[in-house]
C-alpha cells in the first residue's frame, strides 16, 4: 500500500504551559484534497511548520509520504512545495529572479507550466519584490509553488491578499493540481473556498482536531435547518426529540434538526402547513456550530 | 506617541552608551594617573606622541600630554567621537526609516500625524537620546574628576561630554536625512555611514602633517577635534556643528513632506533585467545578498589601508627611541614605519571584524524576516545553508584581509617605505583569526540565543575594541587576553604569532560547529 501523503502520530507542541496542537492524529491519502479550518490560533500553523521541519514536536510525529518529518526533511520536501499565508521574500530580487532561484533549489520545475501561471496570475516578473504589493507577492509564492508539480501542495492561508479574480485563479489551479492526482493539504479562513475544493475537511480548535471528514458526513452529523409555514395553529416544536432552536417569526417557524426527522414529520403531518423547506448547513453553519455561534 | 515611542527607546540606547562613554574616559584617565606618576615618565609619553603624525592621523593632534585631561582626550576621544557618529547614524536610521521599513508608520500616520509632524515628533525623542547620552558621560567625567590625581572640574567635564556628544548629534542629522533620501534602512545608513568615512578621512589627511591642517574645517569631525576639550576650549567651534545639524533637520523635515511614505527621495528602479546568474542556489543567494554590504566594507578597507600606507613612512620618520616604547605598549614594535602600520592594521582589523559581524547578523536576518522558510521548506537542510553561508563569509573575510595589506602595501610603496607586499599581504591575512573569532561567536549565538545574536557580535566587539584602546596604558593581562585585538599580533611590526591565530582560529570554527549544531536542533524563530 502507498504511504499516506500526511501522516501524523500524536503530534503535539506545547510552548511552555500553552499547548498549541494536542495530540494530532491525521491521515491524508495521496489524491486528496483535504481542508484544515480552525479560528486564530487554533494551531494550523503550528501543524503546517511540524510537518516541514521548521519546528520539533514535543511528543508525537508526523510524516510526509512516509518520510519522517524531523528526520528526513530534505527527502520530504523534495515531494511537496508549500505556501506561506505572508509572503517574506527578498526585497532587491526581482520576480523572476525569485522564481528562478526557487525553482533551481526545488530541482523540478515545470517551465511552461510556470510560464502559464506568470501570464494566468497576471504577475510582472521584471518587477523588484520591493515594489510588489502584498498580493503580488503572494501570486510570487503561488506560482512558485504550482510550477514544480509536486506530489503534495501545502497550502497555509494561500490567498490571503488576492483579489477575488485571482482568487479564482487560484481555485482552477488547485482543481487542475488535483485533477493531475496531487494531493493538496488547504488550510484556510475562507469557508466557501475550502467547501469548493476539499473532499475532506478537518476543524482545529484550542489545538485539537474535534472534526474531520467529508462535508456529507459532517451535513450528517450536525443539524438540518427546517423552516415551515402555517396556516393554522402553530404546534409547540420545542417537545419534539430532535429539534433545538425554535424560533417563530410571525406564521413562519424555524428551527434545527438533529438524527432523525420523522418525529418532526408526524406533528407537521397533523398541523396546517402551507410551505416546507429545508437546507443542509453550509461550512460556515457547521464553523460556527464548532465555536458556539448557532447553526 | 511617536515622540514617546522612539524617546523610549533612543533613551535606553542613550544610558547604555552613556555609560560606555562615561566609563571608557574615566578608566582612561585613572588608569594614566596610575601609570604615569612622574614628570619624567609624562615628559617621555609627550615628547613620543606630541608630534608623532602617525598618532596624529589616527587620534587626532595630542597637544599636553603631560596631564590627566590632555593625555584623556588624545587617547579616547577620536574612538568616543567614532562610536558616537556610528550611534547616532545607526540610531536615527532605525528609528525613522527602519520603523517605517517595518511598516509602523503606517499605522501612526493614518491617525492626525502629518509626514513632517511624525518626523519632527521622533527627532524630539531622538532628541531625548542624545541628552541622556551627554548627561551621562559628563556625570561620570565629572565623578572620575573628583580624584585627586585626575582633577578635572565639573564644567570642562561637561564640555567634554559635549564634544562627544557632538558628533552624536550631527550623525543622527546625517541618519535623518539619509532615511528620507534612501528607500530602506539599510540604504540610508549606508548614505550616512559614507558621508562618516570621508568625514573621518578628510580629516585624517588634515591631522597627518602633511602641511594640510587647513583641511580640518572641511570635516565636520575635524570641528569637534576643534572644539579642544579640557586643553584649549574654543566653543565657537560649536557654531558650524550647530549650524550643519540645523541644515540637515531642516532638510529631512522639509523632504519627508514631499515623499510618499515607504519610498526615498532617490528613485528606486522598480524593474530591472534578471541576473540570473547566481541565482542556482543558496550559496549563489548569500552572494547576491552580501554583496551590496561587502562592497561597502571592502572599499572601506581598501582606502583606509591606503591611507595609512601613505602616512606610514613620513609618520615612521618622527618616532624616536622612547617612541618605540610607547607604540610598542600597543603591542607595535620594529622600525618606525613597521611600527606604525603595526598600529595602523589594528583599526583595520577591527573593520574586517565588523564585516564578520555584518556576515552573521545577515543570516539571522534571513532567519528572523521568514525568508529562510522559503529555502527550508524546500529540498535545502540547515546545514547546506549555514554552511554555504559560512563558506561565504570565510572567502570575504580572506579578501578583506588581503585586501587591506595589498592598499596598504600600495599606499607606503608610493611613498617608498622600504616594505614589501609579502609582508603586508601577510599583515592582511593575520587580521583574518580575529575576525573568524567573532563570527565564531555570532554563529553560536545564532545556534543558542537567536534573538540575542548582534547583541552577543557587537558586544564582543566593543568590548575586544575597548580593552585594546584602554589597555595601552597598562591593564591587567586577563582583561588584556579577553580582546581578540589583544591577542593579535601588531604585523607588520612583528611577525605574525601563527599558534595564537591559530587557536583564534579554533575558537571559531568551535563556535561555530556547536552554534551550527545548536540551529539544527531548535525551532526556528522570527523577531
Amino acid at each position: 500500500m502507498a504511504a499516506m501523503a500526511i501522516r501524523t502520530e500524536r503530534l503535539t507542541k506545547r510552548y511552555g504551559d500553552v499547548i498549541a496542537l494536542d495530540q494530532l492524529n491525521l491521515e491524508v491519502a495521496p489524491g486528496e484534497v483535504v481542508g484544515y479550518l480552525g479560528p486564530n490560533g487554533a494551531g494550523k500553523t503550528t501543524t503546517i511548520r511540524l510537518l516541514l521541519g521548521l519546528i520539533s514536536p514535543t511528543e508525537g510525529r508526523g510524516e510526509i509520504f512516509g518520510l519522517d518529518c524531523q528526520r528526513q526533511p530534505v527527502e520530504a520536501h523534495r515531494r511537496l512545495a508549500f505556501v506561506a499565508g505572508e509572503a517574506n521574500l527578498w526585497p532587491s530580487l526581482t520576480g523572476a529572479e525569485t522564481l528562478r532561484l526557487l525553482g533551481r533549489v526545488q530541482g523540478h520545475v515545470d517551465e511552461a507550466y510556470r510560464d502559464e501561471l506568470v501570464t494566468r496570475f497576471d504577475l510582472d516578473p521584471a518587477k523588484k519584490v520591493r515594489a510588489y504589493s502584498k498580493g503580488n507577492r503572494q501570486k510570487v509564492i503561488l506560482i512558485a509553488a504550482l510550477m514544480t508539480r509536486a506530489d503534495l501542495l501545502v497550502l497555509d492561508e494561500p490567498t490571503s491578499g488576492l483579489d477575488p479574480l485571482m482568487e479564482q485563479a487560484f481555485r482552477g489551479s488547485v482543481r487542475e493540481a488535483r485533477d493531475r492526482g496531487q494531493t493538496v493539504f488547504l488550510s484556510s479562513h475562507i469557508l466557501s473556498e475550502v467547501e469548493a475544493l476539499c473532499d475532506r475537511v478537518g476543524i482545529l480548535r484550542q489545538g485539537k482536531l474535534v472534526e474531520l471528514g467529508t462535508l456529507a458526513e459532517m451535513r450528517h452529523l450536525a443539524a438540518l435547518t427546517v423552516e415551515a409555514t402555517f396556516a393554522g395553529a402553530i404546534p409547540d416544536l420545542s417537545a419534539v426529540p430532535g429539534v433545538s432552536s425554535v424560533q417563530a417569526d410571525g406564521r413562519v417557524v424555524r428551527c434545527q434538526v438533529r438524527g432523525p426527522v420523522a418525529p418532526l414529520l408526524k406533528v407537521l403531518a397533523g398541523a396546517d402547513v402551507t410551505e416546507l423547506l429545508s437546507r443542509e448547513p453550509s461550512l460556515e453553519e457547521l464553523f460556527l456550530a464548532q465555536y458556539g455561534g448557532g447553526a | 506617541m511617536i515622540t514617546w515611542l522612539t524617546a523610549r527607546r533612543a533613551v535606553r540606547s542613550g544610558v547604555i552608551f552613556g555609560y560606555i562613554f562615561g566609563v571608557s574616559i574615566a578608566s582612561s584617565a585613572i588608569s594614566y594617573s596610575r601609570f604615569y606618576k612622574t614628570a619624567a615618565q609624562r615628559d617621555a609619553l609627550a615628547a613620543a606622541y606630541g608630534s608623532d603624525k602617525a598618532t596624529s592621523a589616527l587620534f587626532g593632534p595630542a597637544p599636553q600630554l603631560q596631564t590627566v585631561a590632555g593625555f584623556t582626550v588624545f587617547k579616547i576621544s577620536m574612538t568616543l567621537i567614532l562610536v558616537g557618529a556610528v550611534w547616532g547614524l545607526l540610531t536615527s536610521t532605525r528609528l525613522l526609516r527602519g520603523e517605517e521599513d517595518d511598516g509602523r508608520w503606517e499605522l501612526l500616520l493614518a491617525g492626525q500625524t502629518t509626514r513632517r509632524g511624525a518626523v519632527v515628533q521622533a527627532l524630539g525623542g531622538l532628541g531625548a537620546g542624545v541628552v541622556t547620552l551627554w548627561a551621562l558621560t559628563g556625570l561620570i567625567t565629572a565623578l572620575t574628576g573628583l580624584d585627586s590625581s585626575v582633577g578635572i572640574a565639573a564644567w570642562p567635564a561637561l564640555y567634554f561630554a559635549l564634544a562627544m556628544a557632538a558628533t552624536a548629534v550631527m550623525f543622527l542629522a546625517v541618519g535623518a536625512l539619509t532615511s528620507q533620501l534612501a528607500g530602506t534602512r539599510r540604504q540610508a545608513a549606508a548614505y550616512a555611514a559614507w558621508v562618516l568615512g570621508v568625514s573621518y578621512a578628510v580629516r585624517l589627511v588634515a591631522d597627518a602633517g602633511l602641511g594640510l591642517h587647513g583641511l580640518i574645517w572641511a570635516s565636520p569631525l575635524g570641528w569637534v577635534e576643534e572644539l579642544r576639550p579640557l586643553t584649549a576650549p574654543a566653543p565657537l567651534a560649536l557654531l558650524p556643528i550647530a549650524a550643519l545639524t540645523a541644515v540637515l533637520l531642516a532638510a529631512a523635515v522639509h523632504l519627508a513632506g514631499t515623499r510618499d511614505v515607504g519610498a526615498g527621495i532617490v528613485p528606486d528602479r522598480a524593474s530591472r533585467r534578471p541576473h540570473l546568474r547566481l541565482l542556482g542556489g543558496p550559496i549563489g543567494l548569500a552572494v547576491q545578498l552580501v554583496r551590496p554590504a561587502v562592497t561597502s566594507w571592502w572599499v572601506a578597507i581598501a582606502v583606509s589601508g591606503l591611507l595609512f600606507g601613505l602616512i606610514a613612512r613620513s609618520a615612521g620618520g618622527t618616532i624616536s627611541g622612547s617612541s618605540v616604547q610607547v607604540l610598542s605598549r600597543l603591542g607595535s614594535r620594529g622600525n618606525g614605519t613597521d611600527a606604525v602600520l603595526g598600529v595602523c592594521f589594528i583599526i583595520l582589523a577591527v573593520l574586517v571584524a565588523f564585516t564578520a559581524a555584518g556576515q552573521i547578523t545577515a543570516a539571522r536576518s534571513e532567519e528572523s524576516a521568514g525568508r529562510l522558510d522559503q529555502l527550508l521548506t524546500r529540498p535545502v537542510s540547515r546545514s547546506r545553508w549555514l554552511g554555504g553561508r559560512l563558506l561565504v563569509t570565510v572567502v570575504v573575510l580572506l579578501a578583506s584581509g588581503v585586501l587591506a595589506g595589498v592598499f596598504a602595501w600600495a599606499g607606503a610603496a608610493s611613498q617608498h617605505a622600504g616594505v614589501s607586499l609579502p609582508a603586508l599581504a601577510e599583515a592582511g591575512v593575520n587580521l583574518v583569526p580575529p575576525a573568524t573569532t567573532i563570527a565564531g561567536a555570532g554563529v553560536l549565538a545564532l545556534g543558542v540565543w537567536p534573538r540575542g545574536t548582534s547583541i552577543v557580535l557587537y558586544a564582543l566587539l566593543a568590548w575586544s575594541l575597548l580593552v585594546v584602546v584602554i589597555g595601552g596604558v597598562g591593564a591587567s593581562h586577563w582583561v588584556l587576553d579577553t580582546s581578540v585585538f589583544h591577542q593579535m599580533a601588531s604585523a607588520p611590526a612583528v611577525p605574525p604569532r601563527w599558534e595564537a591565530n591559530g587557536v583564534m582560529a579554533a575558537i571559531g570554527v568551535a563556535g561555530a560547529l556547536i552554534g551550527g549544531i545548536a540551529f539544527k536542533r531548535r525551532d526556528l524563530q522570527g523577531k
